[in-house]
């Protein structure tokens, strides 16, 4: 379970590359049954494939953190794009946890991510996410 | 990409509510664009094993619909500078999120409008609360 201890931890996915087939795929996924928007545009919440997705997952693996899938609960998300990003671009990823809270017997994980463009040290992407999880049995 | 014009919006301007009828097979498609395949999205019977009527969107999801209806009105997704909101209620499978968003403040100097946003479904639920987005606006 996560605790105190586990604040500062951070997880880091360099070189992710922004590949126009997935940013597609994304884009058709959120359009669903309606035409995609911006064909070639890469959905800002893309960022969920370039930035949560390859640290969230080294977080959700981390056994120190323990942290259990199952009772895990997106509360909150936030996103700024000082940069938009674009198809073809390279981003180093990262996702650091900055607090953990137990309420009511839930734990609430704190995480704050940024994704940065090498090329022109360029911040493409920077939020926060709010995880919870539900006490067990 | 062309930004509205700080000179066009005004406090109290709203985004074109978007509806979308969010089906199973839609949210399987975006756990898979995604890479997302956590069961309580695509396995109805683990969603009920924690306590869901059924299979529940993902919250990324229902942020990529609201984040296309404020881009849509901001003239395209390079516009939209941040999004935020709570993941309040599930969007169960089957219904229809409708995203709704209005202005609350214009920074002519800086080029920014800021939105109250947000999400409801047609089950009655608020699904996305406390959102606020900043669009950038062209001078």
């Amino acid at each position: 379970m996560p605790d105190q201890s586990h604040v500062g931890r951070r997880y880091s996915a360099p070189g992710q590359r922004i590949a126009p087939d997935a940013a597609a795929r994304v884009a058709a996924a959120i359009a669903g049954p309606d035409p995609v928007a911006e064909p070639g545009a890469v959905p800002p919440t893309f960022a969920a494939v370039y930035c949560l997705a390859p640290t969230f997952a080294q977080l959700f693996n981390d056994p120190e953190v323990g942290i259990d899938l199952a009772g895990l609960i997106h509360g909150d998300q936030s996103f700024e794009w000082p940069e938009p990003v674009q198809v073809g671009d390279v981003v180093d990823a990262a996702t650091e946890i900055v607090g953990v809270d137990v309420k009511r017997g839930m734990t609430f994980v704190r995480l704050a991510m940024e994704a940065v463009r090498p090329a022109d040290r360029a911040v493409v992407c920077r939020g926060t996410a709010l995880m919870i999880m539900r006490a067990t049995a | 990409v062309t930004a509205l014009a700080v000179s066009t919006v005004t406090v109290g301007d709203t985004v074109t509510p978007l509806s979308r009828r969010v089906t199973q097979e839609q949210i399987q498609a975006y756990a898979d664009a995604a890479g997302d395949h956590n069961p309580i999205h695509i396995d109805a019977n683990f969603a009920r094993s924690v306590g869901l009527p059924g299979t529940i969107a993902h919250g990324m999801l229902e942020l990529g619909i609201l984040a296309e209806a404020i881009s849509t009105w901001a003239g395209g997704s390079a516009n939209l500078r941040s999004l935020s909101c709570r993941f309040s209620k599930p969007l169960q499978a089957g219904a229809t999120i409708i995203c709704t968003g209005t202005v609350v403040a214009v920074d002519a100097s800086e080029g920014i409008a800021t939105l109250d946003v947000g999400a409801s479904s047609d089950r009655g639920d608020r699904v996305l609360t406390n959102g606020r987005a900043t669009v950038r606006l062209s001078r």
